[in-house]
This record gives C-alpha cells, sequence and structure tokens, in this order.
C-alpha cells in the first residue's frame, strides 16, 4: 500500500509532489510528508489526508524532492510515523512503500550503535542503515544498505549535499516518467501523466541513480537499459471533471470501459492458450475474487470446462493441486497475495495468464502472458469500471471457449449497461439507508453478483452487507430476517426463475422488505417485491453486467445519502500490497 | 469576458433522441451540438466558460472533461427554466457575460458581433417564428420578446444568445430570462438587438436533418480507416479511426464516418449523411440525407433516405425510410412536414420493414414486414 512519489529538475518541487500524492492517496490516506533538498532537507510531515493538509506545507525550497502518502501497516497513524523518515542527523531522507520484514532485528543494532529512533516504523531503519554507509556517495550507501533489508520495498532517498535521488524497488512497484531536463518516481503512472508520457517501469532488483535531464539504471552493480514505455492514459482520465466522485464518474465510464475491452480482443498467443486448457483455474482478491466466480459460473455450463475459483490469500498457505491454465485476475497488478499465489502456479509448471488494468505491473512480469483490461486509471478506492472491465475480459474468454457464439451479445452490451445507469433507484436508495443490515441474494451467475453487491455496500455505505445463494438464507440467515432487514434479490427468467420466485415470497412472509432486480415487464414480479427495479431483457452475460451496476449505484447513492466519504472509505486503500 | 453555456434542459419537442442525453449532446456531423457553442466561444479567445448542466448531467460532464478547454461545471438541480439556470451560474460570475444556449448552434462572427456590447441580444428570422421568442425592435432597440406566440408580429426571433452585465441577477424574478429583459426594459435599460450571422436550432427531430446538412459543409476531410481501393469518393469525406469500407462502395460528401464502423462492401452513401462510431452497414444498402447515430446496424439492402436513428438501432435486411407527409401530433401541435423516420434508441426492426413518415419510440420492436407510419410510443411492439 502506501504511495510513494520524488521529483528532480528545474520546477519547485513542492507543488509537484502535492499534486503527485493526490493522484496516489487513493492507495493511502492516513498520513501524508514530503521532504525537500534546497540548502538544507527540509521536511513536512502531517497525519490526516494531504486535501485537508494541503494548505500547511509552505516554504519547503528545493528543486529536488520526494513525498509520501501512507496506509499504516507498522505503528499506528501519526505524525511521527508518517514518512519522510530521516537518519540521526537530519542530512539523509527516505520514503518507502513495502515491509520490511526483519526491522525489529535491525532496529536493535542500530540502537545498540546510538542511532536514536523516533517512529515505530520499519522504513526508519532504511534510514539509518544509509546513514551508516553514507560517505558523501548517496548511491554507494544505499547499494550497501539493501542487501540487509529483507521484505518488500521501492525506497526513494535523498541527502543533503547532492542533487541527486536514489530509487531502488524489490517486490513493490516503482515507475520512473522522463521529462524535458526533469525525472519523476512513483507507485504508478498517475501522477506522471500531467507531465510526461515517456515511463519506465522498473524491475525487481534495479536501483536508479536520478538527477536533472539524467538518469541512470543499475541491476546487480551493472548498469542496465530499460525501455522507455509511451503510454497513451490520458490526464483527464484521472480527473474527477465536474462529477461529486471518482466513484460516479467510473461508474458512467462502464459502457465504454467495457466496450474498449471487448473490442481490444484476444491476441494470438493468450487465445492458444485459452483454447488448449481443460481445467483453468483462477485467483483473486476482493472484488476480481467476485469476478472471477461469475466467470466459474458462466464458463462451466456454457463452455463445459472444469473451473476452480480461489482467493490469493489462501491460496499460498493451502495450495490445492494445480492443473491447467491458472489466471491472475487484479486490477492494479499489485495485490501481493495474488501474485504470490500466481508464482506458485507457474514453480508447479502451470501456464500463467494475468488479467489487469496496469501495463506493465508486477503480475504482468509473472505471469506469461496478459490481457490487458481497457478500464482506464481507476481512482474510487471501491471497484467499479475496472469490475466491468474484468468481466469484459472473462467474457471474451468464455466467448472464444464457444467459439464466438457471444460475439453479437457482447458488442452489444455496452448500449445495455448505458440503459441502466438511467435507472431511477431513490426508492431502494430510501430503503437501505435506513437498514442497519441488508442482505443480497442470487442464484447461479447472480450470486457473485449479489456478493459484489454486498461488498460495495460495506465498503462505501458501511451498512452491513451480506451476499448470499439465494437458497443458503434458508439455513441460517433466516433468523436475522425482520421487517427492518431489506434482501436486494436479483431474479431474472431462467432455470432458477421458479425457485427464486419462492424464495422471494418466503422471505416475504418473514416481512422483510424485498427490493428485487428482474427484467423489464415482469410484472408478477414486481406484484410479490416492494421495490421492483427492471433490467433490460437480454441474454444472460449482459444481466450480469447489466444487475452488477445497479447494485454499484444502489451502494454509492446509499453512501451520499448517509455522507460517507465515497472515494475514500475508511481504513481502506485501493491495491492491497502487503500480504 | 465570461460566457454561461446552458445545456440543462432535456429538449422534450425532440424526444425519443433525448431519452439518455439532453439535446446539447445530440451529435450533429459527429460532434454534439455544445461543441460548436465551445468551439464558437473559444475562437473569440473567451476561455473562461461556465456550463449549466441538469437533465442527465453525467453524460455531458463526461463529455466536457475531454474536451481541451478548462469547462467550470454548475449543477441545476430542478429543470425550472433558463433564468433559475443562470442563478445556478451566478457565484462564477465576476464580470461582463455571455449567456448561450447549448443546444443551439452558434458561429463565430455572430459572438463577435455581441462580445464587445453590454446587455444585448443576437436575433435572427426564421420562418416559422411561433416555436420561439418574437422579437419587436426599434431603432436597433428591443421593445418587446413575446414567448411563442400563436400569430407571430414580426419573423424576428431571438436566439437565446444573451450579453450581460453581472447587475442582470437582480432581475432574474422569475425562471424565464426573457421575463429578466422584459423587466429590465420596463426599468428603462436598453437591450440592443444584433441580427445573427449564422444560428440554427433544432426544435424537433427531424431539424436535425436540417442542421447536419448545414454542419456537414464545415467539415474537415480526412481518412483514417481502412478504405478498399476500389472505393468510389466525392466531395468532403471524413472517415475515423478503426472503420472499415468494403470493395465498390460509394461515398458522396460531406459525408461523415465514426470510428470503428463496418460499411459494406457494395454500399452508397450519399450526401448530407452523418454516421456515429461503431455502425455496420451491410452489403447493398443506400443511405442519404441521414443522420445515424453510435453503435447502429442496418442490414443488407436496405434504402435509408431522411431519418434519423437514435444509437443502438438494429434494423435487419430490407428496410426502407420513405419520405413522405403526413399530419403528425407533436407537442400539442400538429406538425405537417417530409421526412421518413425519426427512431429513438435501441429500436429493432425485422427484415421487410418500411417506416414511413414515423417517429418511433425508445426500444420499439416491429415485426417482419410491416410498414409503419405516426408516432409509436416508447417500447411499442409492432406485431
Amino acid at each position: 500500500m502506501c504511495g510513494i512519489v520524488g521529483y528532480i529538475g528545474r520546477r519547485d518541487a513542492t507543488p509537484v509532489l502535492i499534486q503527485g500524492l493526490k493522484r496516489l492517496e487513493y492507495r493511502g490516506y492516513d498520513s501524508f510528508g514530503i521532504a525537500t533538498v534546497g540548502s538544507a532537507i527540509e521536511v513536512y510531515k502531517k497525519n490526516g489526508r494531504i486535501s485537508d493538509g494541503e494548505a500547511g506545507v509552505v516554504g519547503l525550497r528545493g528543486c529536488t524532492g520526494i513525498g509520501h502518502t501512507r496506509w499504516a501497516t507498522h505503528g499506528e497513524p501519526s505524525d511521527l510515523n508518517a514518512h519522510p523518515h530521516t537518519d540521526c542527523s537530519g542530512r539523509i531522507a527516505v520514503v518507502h512503500n513495502g515491509v520490511i520484514e526483519n526491522y525489529g532485528e535491525l532496529k536493535r543494532q542500530l540502537a545498540g550503535r546510538g542511532h536514536t529512533f523516533r517512529s515505530e516504523t520499519d522504513t526508519e531503519v532504511i534510514a539509518h542503515l544509509i546513514e551508516e554507509h553514507y560517505d558523501g556517495d548517496l548511491l554507494a550507501a544505499v547499494n550497501a544498505t539493501l542487501p540487509l533489508l529483507r521484505g518488500s520495498y521501492a525506497v526513494l532517498a535523498i541527502a543533503e549535499d547532492t542533487p541527486q535521488i536514489v530509487a531502488a524497488r524489490d517486490a513493490s512497484p516503482l515507475v520512473l516518467g522522463v521529462g524535458d531536463a526533469e525525472i519523476f518516481a512513483a507507485s504508478d503512472m498517475t501522477p506522471l501523466l500531467e507531465y510526461t508520457e515517456r515511463v519506465i517501469f522498473l524491475e525487481d532488483g534495479d536501483v536508479a541513480d536520478l538527477a536533472p535531464g539524467r538518469y541512470t539504471v543499475y541491476h546487480g552493480g551493472q548498469t542496465v537499459e530499460r525501455p522507455i514505455e509511451l503510454i497513451n492514459w490520458c490526464v483527464e482520465d484521472t480527473r474527477k471533471g465536474g462529477f461529486a466522485h471518482y466513484m460516479l464518474k467510473e461508474i458512467y465510464e462502464q459502457p465504454q470501459s467495457f466496450y474498449e475491452t471487448i473490442r481490444a480482443g484476444i491476441d494470438e498467443h493468450v487465445r492458444q492458450m485459452v483454447m488448449e486448457a481443460d481445467e483453468i483455474t483462477l485467483v483473486a482478491c476482493g472484488t476480481s475474487y467476485h469476478t472471477a466466480l461469475a466467470f466459474k459460473y458462466l464458463a462451466e455450463p456454457l463452455c463445459n470446462i472444469p473451473v476452480r475459483v480461489e482467493m490469493g490469500s489462501e491460496f499460498k498457505y493451502f495450495t490445492p493441486p494445480l492443473r491447467g491454465l491458472a489466471i491472475a485476475v487484479s486490477q492494479s497488478g499489485e495485490t501481493a497475495d495474488t501474485i504470490a499465489a500466481l508464482k506458485m502456479a507457474k514453480a508447479r509448471n502451470c501456464p500463467t495468464l494475468a488479467i489487469t488494468n496496469m501495463q506493465g505491473s508486477t503480475v504482468t512480469r509473472v505471469a506469461d502472458e496478459t490481457l490487458l483490461m481497457r478500464a482506464g486509471p481507476e481512482i474510487g478506492v471501491a471497484a467499479t469500471k475496472s469490475y466491468t472491465a474484468q468481466l469484459a475480459a472473462l467474457m471474451e474468454i468464455v466467448n472464444l471457449r464457444c467459439e464466438g457464439a457471444f460475439d453479437d451479445v457482447l458488442s452489444h452490451a455496452h448500449l445495455a449497461i448505458g440503459d441502466v445507469l438511467l435507472q431511477d433507484i431513490n426508492e431502494a436508495v430510501a430503503l437501505c439507508s435506513k437498514a442497519e443490515h441488508v442482505f443480497f441474494v442470487g442464484r447461479g451467475a447472480f450470486y457473485p453478483v449479489s456478493m459484489e453487491g454486498a461488498l460495495k455496500m460495506k465498503e462505501i455505505s458501511y451498512v452491513h452487507a451480506e451476499g448470499y445463494a439465494a437458497g443458503e438464507l434458508k439455513h441460517g440467515p433466516f433468523a436475522l430476517l425482520t421487517p427492518e432487514t431489506p434482501v436486494v434479490a436479483v431474479c431474472t427468467p431462467g432455470p432458477t426463475y421458479g425457485v427464486m420466485a419462492s424464495n422471494i415470497k418466503e422471505m416475504k412472509a418473514r416481512k422483510a422488505p424485498v427490493i428485487a432486480l428482474g427484467v423489464a415487464g415482469d410484472t408478477e414480479l414486481a406484484e410479490i417485491v416492494d421495490i421492483f427495479i427492471p433490467i433490460p431483457n437480454t441474454h444472460l452475460l449482459v444481466q450480469v453486467l447489466t444487475a452488477s451496476v445497479v447494485l454499484q449505484l444502489l451502494a454509492y447513492h446509499t453512501a451520499c445519502a448517509l455522507q460517507r466519504d465515497v472515494d475514500k472509505p475508511r481504513n481502506l486503500a485501493k491495491s492491497v500490497t502487503v500480504e | 469576458m465570461q460566457a454561461v453555456i446552458l445545456a440543462a434542459g432535456e429538449g422534450s419537442r425532440l424526444r425519443p433522441l433525448t431519452r439518455s442525453k439532453p439535446k446539447a449532446m445530440l451529435p450533429v456531423a459527429n460532434r454534439p451540438i455544445i461543441e460548436y457553442v465551445i468551439d464558437a466561444l473559444l475562437e473569440n479567445g473567451i476561455r473562461d466558460i461556465v456550463v449549466v448542466v441538469g437533465y442527465r448531467k453525467e453524460e455531458v460532464v463526461r463529455h466536457l472533461n475531454r474536451l481541451d478547454a478548462p469547462i467550470q461545471v454548475v449543477v441545476q438541480e430542478r429543470q425550472l427554466g433558463t433564468a433559475d439556470a443562470l442563478r445556478a451560474a451566478e457565484p462564477e460570475i465576476t464580470e461582463d457575460f455571455l449567456v448561450l444556449p447549448g443546444d443551439n448552434y452558434i458561429n463565430a462572427e455572430s459572438i463577435a458581433r455581441i462580445k464587445e456590447e453590454r446587455n444585448a441580444m443576437l436575433v435572427a428570422e426564421h420562418p416559422n417564428p411561433s416555436n420561439f421568442g418574437v422579437v419587436v425592435i426599434r431603432n436597433g432597440i428591443v421593445r418587446e420578446i413575446v414567448e411563442k406566440p400563436e400569430d407571430a408580429p414580426t419573423f424576428t426571433v431571438s436566439t437565446g444568445v444573451y450579453s450581460f452585465t453581472p447587475d442582470i441577477f437582480s432581475y432574474l424574478q422569475t425562471n424565464e430570462i426573457p421575463d429578466a429583459i422584459a423587466a429590465m426594459i420596463a426599468s428603462g435599460r436598453r437591450i440592443r438587438a444584433i441580427p445573427a450571422d449564422d444560428w440554427q436550432d433544432a426544435v424537433y427531430p427531424w431539424d436535425l436533418l436540417k442542421m447536419n446538412s448545414r454542419m456537414l459543409r464545415g467539415i474537415t476531410p480526412g481518412i483514417a480507416g481502412a478504405v478498399d481501393a476500389s472505393v468510389i469518393r466525392r466531395g468532403a469525406v471524413r472517415i475515423g479511426t478503426g472503420t472499415t469500407v468494403g470493395p465498390n462502395t460509394v461515398i458522396c460528401g460531406p459525408v461523415t464516418i465514426g470510428n470503428n464502423c463496418t460499411i459494406g462492401p457494395n454500399t452508397v452513401i450519399m450526401p448530407d449523411t452523418s454516421i456515429g462510431d461503431g455502425v455496420v452497414l451491410e452489403p447493398f444498402t443506400y443511405v442519404a440525407d441521414s443522420l445515424v447515430m453510435s453503435d447502429v446496424t442496418i442490414g443488407s439492402h436496405s434504402r435509408i433516405v431522411s431519418a434519423v436513428f437514435g444509437q443502438g438501432c438494429i434494423l435487419a435486411d430490407h428496410t426502407t425510410t420513405y419520405p413522405s407527409t403526413t399530419l403528425l401530433e407533436v407537442g400539442d401541435r400538429i406538425q405537417k412536414e417530409e421526412f421518413g423516420a425519426v427512431l429513438g434508441e435501441g429500436v429493432r426492426a425485422a427484415p421487410f420493414t418500411t417506416f414511413k413518415n414515423c417517429i418511433a419510440g425508445n426500444s420499439v420492436t416491429v415485426g417482419e414486414g410491416k410498414t409503419v407510419i405516426g408516432i409509436l410510443e416508447d417500447g411499442t411492439r409492432v406485431m
């Protein structure tokens, strides 16, 4: 988690860093800080969000600087624990994203040698270790320090007497942006888009020496050439425009991101890999886990292939026997659990495929092949457009295995998504915003849709919500149904329609208010439920999408009605890069 | 100089086309109307632009975000009228400003004429003045504005483009700007009437065809897609990226075709036609004088003349639109106008359908071999 940013060039560093940190805020927002090198190192750090504390940052001078926005792992969020951290003399400052696993041991040793520690973080040991080795050559000092560290890191370090930033990464993301006579460094490319479109994705173990207009990348002591890649994302996509929240903007971008992902298609290598598979295992976490589960419910009946879905966080410790194609699904491509799981699949000689939104992210280097989804930058912490883009990529795979049977369905699906965005759901929002608990139920492919609906509701509105397979509700949760507990049920025509309808009647008999998503024109269903939300009567694949979008809107508007901070829900960060 | 563009209204007389987007966002020659207005302002060096959004605001905001100009967006929560929309923009106004409707075309020259004035309005001559505010002028000064009269005293109408000083806000008592103008005249303020150079409004859906052919005169020709060597092109033709045009297709400009379309082989596209993104024209189809929005599929052996198709219509083979005139009741008035068809979003037609002077609502479905005339409500099924 955490986001880091660095700048060296001719501009005043402070505004560049502040702007960059705002773009990275989705990676964590407990506290933030920046340090610049002018005549000396000046540090400003503060507990709280950068958008609130921005005004306090004044008087920092220098055209070289580093910044950090934090998602606390070691030590609670406070002014002291905020990065950047300095050594004893205040001549060296570092920011760090990742976890140093052996920091306890290092800290004891350093303390024994007389170093004074001011924070509870793991990062501070890096500053003191660099101090130990520093004799005017920052690069050498960092090089001497890195072998002592165990864990994951992306580090930026500056020292008082040199106009230079040393960057290093191992298992945490770090991207360099190359401008005219200026160099940027950041956890991902969103802060860079404003200044340059030329970026370099560093590899694990790389150390980069940055100076104004000049950079050198070392790997294992040798100079290496890393290719400059051009990014076609546009900076407008990272701005909120006139929308109240990023999440709302991203919800409304879904027809486009779905369409773009479908249109991009599948390249030949991936195609071959998918066609050859006789079994598919997907590993994913959070929202991506739900899309993977939806894929299972779609692919197994439609293309008759066994599909297994594993949670990334469980997989590493309880690895099941593996066969066939392994697919990792991750929006950021940096989810630590998913990557660890993918590595294990690779170690067992499975062909591996990554489905991600981030070109050049860690997961794309681990996997044999990558299927890039075209969602564009997603800033809202709650996944919305990346969810539909993931579904688009996975539905493409279903379509491929069915030899293009759903070409027409998929190429028109974005219209149906656009259609449900116009749906009025105020009544349902009014009901949910008054509730303490909400149940989401569905059968078949709508079970993961319900789980995703519940997750969205929990994470942004803080209303307790549970997603269940509709039949499972009777095995326990029925005890919780009261007239104050709304149930959101997805009930569309198909083999499960009849049994789903009787489930709904059972819930009604317990006096629970029922909000049903059914196809437009289903008057029978509309009569038995309290609130009926119609979705277009189309193919199952499209219904999965449209139902999900309605549930996103429900969660969003409920959160707004409860005045929650939609884009930055408490305790969360967008990509979970720690295990 | 600031400018306020009013883009909050639905444009209900343009239904069914305004289901998912406000009138200002309807594409004409493949660009939303509001873009022409913004262009005209930028050409005059007016960069401080405030857009008032309301109806389907997400659509407008998303589009504005993609433009180069830094545009301020304010929201009118309820669509009560133009003056109310202007009040929503009040906090952003610090100096003399222009007010423009976002859903009418206006050219840069017209804006150049009014931008130096304080308290003025642009007026134009229109053959059907009763759809507009009719302006009575004496010696270049506005005497009176009569809103949508049955019998118009003159053919001079208000274009909705005004130049105001910030003290206009004290006159905004009711919800419409013309009332404020009347109040200003009553209090002895002089409002100058300045003739516009070029101005176009689409009141009814078929008016879009006229506007479309006017806007197509201004397109920049350019070919970005894959066009077969045997394709015959005449006049100004613009083809977007990712579009493929199959062999033996004939395109007579002015014609604009969006991105990612599949055209032909063996199709004919005649002048005054705009085709949006992701459109499929199957072989042996003829399209002339029409506005086809995005994601429409038109089957083979179709003849499409003088038609407006909303987003996502799927028309099977042998579809015909047949221009003719019947009496249509639109917006409480009986109208008589020659056009082929106006289809809302997501209309589906089976093979051998004929549309004859027809306005079909959103998601209308037509069964095989029918001839459809007149107005169909949203969701109608013709079996």
